[in-house]
């Protein structure tokens, strides 16, 4: 009898404990997986509410309107402007084949559907919900033109951003696609080998190649290692490795300054074995490699090596070549900190939301997204870059009465042709934009192809862009 | 009566009380279409379950609240199902009425008739028959034959079969005995128990599989001497259970839903993944009563009504209904532990135990938790043989929870 009653209870507390399983579980499908789950595009849901509602639009800083919705009978056409211009940007929104991009991200936002709530519900009784919300970028409608006008025809991306707001005024990445006609390409685009759906500013990773050095030049200076007369003879062995400077010449005796200014491979892979791997990867992630960048547009995660390398890789990761690998946003992002004291704040696609009353009801703040050297360190590198556009590899980025800062990147690519880069800021004594521009297996140098693309576009820029 | 005015912290008012605004809701909800026999049928319904409850405090002398709590949950279900659909809304009012009646007519028969641990062998016979019949005439349905029709009536034998083999074990244990005495004595009860999930898994019935299996498993646990038997047959049933996922292409399927229903979402996984969209879109407090979409779940007033509930009325009220029921077996356990008749005492640990895995495995089944398998959560979901077997099943353990003679074995 004892024992019965004992075997009793055990059922009952088992049969209790799977009750109270499925409460707690429950519970935290809705906290943390519920959210995700509703935003499928699979959910018919979302696609009723975009019947009733009329999708709020999307419009550039200046009030340029990019994406609208329009009445078509029982329910509501998306209308795209201008094509291809922004299909990295602003994504696109179909029943089949789903949303993406700010489409995706402000879905929520565009069709002014809160959190349920019993207030809400209530204030949806008095007042039914038919118009959503107007989405205010911080895009330039005419840069960002002016930027993919330049890119054309080449396989790339652009960042141009300001350094000390983080607001994103161009953004292209190529090749893209046109929301406007996706039905009818959708076949042609995703079986493309360029993946034109890839947005390359986001989520492409690459060797960023001497435009790295800003980063080793960084860490050089904040631990003191500063090989003074240094004697370049266009190539040095590391571990039975030979690494070569891009020309093969050789710069002679030089300083750190005049490495950075003429990109001098054997000098910072010297110094980079002098100031080790752990103290290198600490200052690279605080330029945010191996973190993640909290973004309105998914964004692939930058990684520098940390474990299991030797002195060939310490040595290639000080020229931005080999483990390590970056996302233009993220150089554009290191370009921004070096202008803006060595803060680099957070990046932003969304300067307002606008309700359909026409008030702001949600404005974006400016976010540090980490302190990654402070003030002196900031001061020496802009300089370091200043002289490389005067003087150095960087000449085809002066622009005349403005001095800009910036530095050039060629970096190999063990796939294909080499990979032109250029990242920079003007002007340089109270930075007003920031770029990055990245030629994919464009075989030419960073100096010849990307820094006049840059330099146009910082032209641009201050030209247009007021406050 | 009156001149007391009426006392809302009596449940069973509470109850009222809860009826009658669900009720009033849902009729401005259908108000453009409303027919005047629904509103007849449902205060009848209402003041069937009000006076049941009353009169079961006259009746009986054991468990108040088991009822209760049953009425409870089917009331929530009448909600949800008349919501989703009027016209099975109001077959359900009829079903819960003629289930009111069999649970009095079950309480009265069990305790009049004397002898019910003697029958094993009738149990037996009974079940077999109602298995082969099931085989013989059953259709296939969602690809398991769990149906079958006799002059025009369909129902589903295993609903039946679970009580009888809650008696046949039940009877089992009282005469063991007697069993142990004969040569395979000892092995009878595994035998016909692995003949009875042989049968179920022939019907592709998994869920049924699940349930006799965990039945099984439970009371033999509790009331087999031969412990060296118990852990026997928990390991065939593990053995089996990874041998039918090794050679059985749908139990297979059901294994790979669970572990990802996004992969093949248009197919296979449409259904789990469009009652995990209702959970999730309902939140805490739910869309409201008619606000939300249920009806894009395949069998959504069948195996998916917790989904829709989950939808409309809020997780906490999912959450309610599952506390519903742990209270249910908790008295269902509570009554076993207090009855001195053991015959009764096992029935009523094999109703509670009941009970429970068949909700916690559709339960867990909608959320994703385990494995999908398509069955009904008692008195919450809508059909005829469900609620009827149930309610009958409640009117035995009604009569568990009364002091019994004990019974001369």
């Amino acid at each position: 009898m004892e024992k019965e009653i004992k075997r009793i209870i055990t059922v009952l507390v088992g049969i209790c404990m799977l009750f109270v399983s499925l409460v707690v579980y429950l519970t935290y499908f809705q906290v943390f997986k519920a959210e995700d789950i509703k935003t499928n595009s699979y959910n018919k849901r979302l696609w009723i509410n975009e019947e009733k509602i009329l999708r709020g639009s999307i419009i550039d800083r200046n009030g340029r309107i990019l994406a609208y919705s329009e009445k078509n009978g029982e329910s509501y056409n998306r209308v795209y402007n201008y094509g291809n211009l922004y299909s990295h940007i602003i994504g696109y929104s179909y029943r089949d084949y789903g949303k993406a991009n700010l489409e995706l991200h402000y879905n929520n936002v565009l069709l002014n559907i809160s959190e349920s709530s019993a207030l809400n519900e209530l204030r949806n009784l008095v007042e039914p919900n038919s118009e959503g919300n107007t989405l205010v970028l911080t895009i330039d409608h005419h840069l960002q033109e002016y930027s993919r006008n330049l890119l054309k025809g080449k396989k790339g991306a652009i960042v141009a951003m300001n350094p000390a707001t983080g607001e994103i005024y161009a953004m292209v990445s190529l090749p893209d696609f046109n929301p406007s006609t996706l039905r009818e390409d959708w076949a042609n685009i995703v079986e493309d080998e360029n993946s034109p759906l890839l947005n390359r500013a986001t989520s492409g990773l690459y060797q960023p190649g001497s435009t790295f050095k800003v980063v080793t030049a960084a860490a050089l200076l904040e631990n003191n290692i500063i090989l003074n007369q240094y004697e370049c003879t266009g190539s040095t062995i590391i571990d039975g490795y030979e690494l070569q400077d891009y020309a093969g010449k050789g710069h002679g005796s030089i300083n750190l300054e005049q490495a950075l200014v003429y990109s001098c491979n054997p000098y910072f892979a010297e110094a980079s074995l002098q100031l080790g791997i752990d103290r290198f990867s600490e200052v690279a992630e605080r330029f945010i490699l191996n973190k993640e960048i909290d973004f309105d547009l998914p964004v692939k995660k930058s990684s520098f090596p940390k474990r299991n390398i030797g002195k060939t890789d310490i040595a290639a990761a000080s020229i931005g070549q080999g483990k390590v690998l970056v996302t233009p946003l993220n150089m554009a992002l290191i370009a921004s900190g070096i202008a803006n004291k060595g803060d680099i704040v957070k990046p932003v696609l969304v300067k307002e939301v606008i309700s359909k009353n026409g008030k702001i009801i949600d404005t974006f703040e400016v976010e540090v997204l980490s302190r990654a050297i402070d003030v002196f360190t900031a001061n020496e590198l802009k300089n370091m870059m200043v002289d490389s556009v005067d003087k150095g590899t960087g000449k085809n980025a002066r622009i005349n009465n403005i001095r800009v800062a910036g530095k050039t990147g060629t970096a190999e690519n063990p796939s294909g042709n080499d990979h032109a880069w250029f990242i920079g800021f003007a002007p340089a004594e109270d930075p007003k934009v920031a770029v990055a521009v990245l030629l994919e297996e464009e075989g030419s140098t960073g100096g010849s192809s990307a820094a006049p693309i840059a330099r146009n576009i910082i032209l641009e820029a201050l030209k247009t862009i007021n406050n | 009566m009156f001149s007391r005015g009426i006392n809302y912290k009596v449940p069973r008012n509470l109850l009222f009380l809860f009826e009658m605004m669900a009720l009033l809701l849902m009729f401005m909800y259908y108000k453009n279409t409303l027919d005047k026999s629904i509103i007849i049928y449902g205060l009848s319904l209402i003041f069937i379950v009000y006076t049941s409850n009353f009169l079961l405090l006259k009746i009986t002398r054991g468990d108040n609240y088991i009822f209760l709590i049953v009425t409870m949950l089917a009331s929530i279900g009448i909600i949800m199902i008349y919501r989703i659909n009027p016209g099975q809304g109001f077959k359900q009012i009829i079903w819960i009425g003629l289930g009111i009646v069999l649970f009095f007519v079950t309480y009265f028969i069990v305790k009049k008739i004397k002898g019910w641990e003697n029958w094993f062998l009738y149990y037996f016979i009974a079940s077999i028959v109602l298995f082969l019949m099931t085989l013989l005439l059953g259709d296939r349905f969602k690809g398991a034959i769990n149906w079958i029709s006799i002059a025009g009536i369909t129902f589903q034998p295993t609903e039946i079969i679970k009580i009888l083999t809650i008696f046949l074990i039940s009877s089992y244990y009282i005469n063991y005995d007697k069993f142990k005495e004969k040569k395979w004595g000892n092995y009878y009860l595994i035998g016909i128990m692995y003949l009875f999930i042989l049968f179920l898994f022939l019907q592709r019935d998994l869920g049924s599989v699940l349930i006799f299996s965990s039945l099984f498993l439970a009371l033999q646990y509790i009331y087999h001497e031969d412990r060296r038997l118990v852990l026997l047959n928990l390991t065939v049933l593990i053995f089996s259970s990874i041998l039918g996922y090794l050679i059985f292409p749908h139990v297979r399927i059901r294994f790979e839903i669970w572990l990802d229903p996004w992969k093949d979402i248009d197919t296979t996984g449409y259904q789990i993944t469009q009652s995990l969209f209702a959970i999730a879109e309902g939140g805490f407090f739910g869309t409201g009563l008619g606000l939300g979409y249920p009806d894009f779940i395949p069998e959504v007033s069948k195996d998916f009504i917790f989904s829709a509930i989950c939808e409309e009325i809020g997780i906490l009220t999912g959450i309610g209904i599952i506390m519903l029921f742990l209270i249910l077996v908790y008295r269902g356990f509570k009554i076993s532990i207090n009855q001195r008749n053991k015959f009764f005492r096992i029935v009523a640990l094999g109703i509670s135990i009941l009970f429970g895995i068949q909700s916690f495995i559709i339960f867990g089944g909608v959320v994703k938790m385990i494995p999908l398998t398509g069955i009904t959560i008692p008195f919450v979901s809508y059909g005829g043989s469900s609620m009827l077997s149930s309610f009958i099943a409640l009117g035995i353990l009604q009569v568990a929870s009364e002091e019994l003679d004990i019974e001369e074995v």
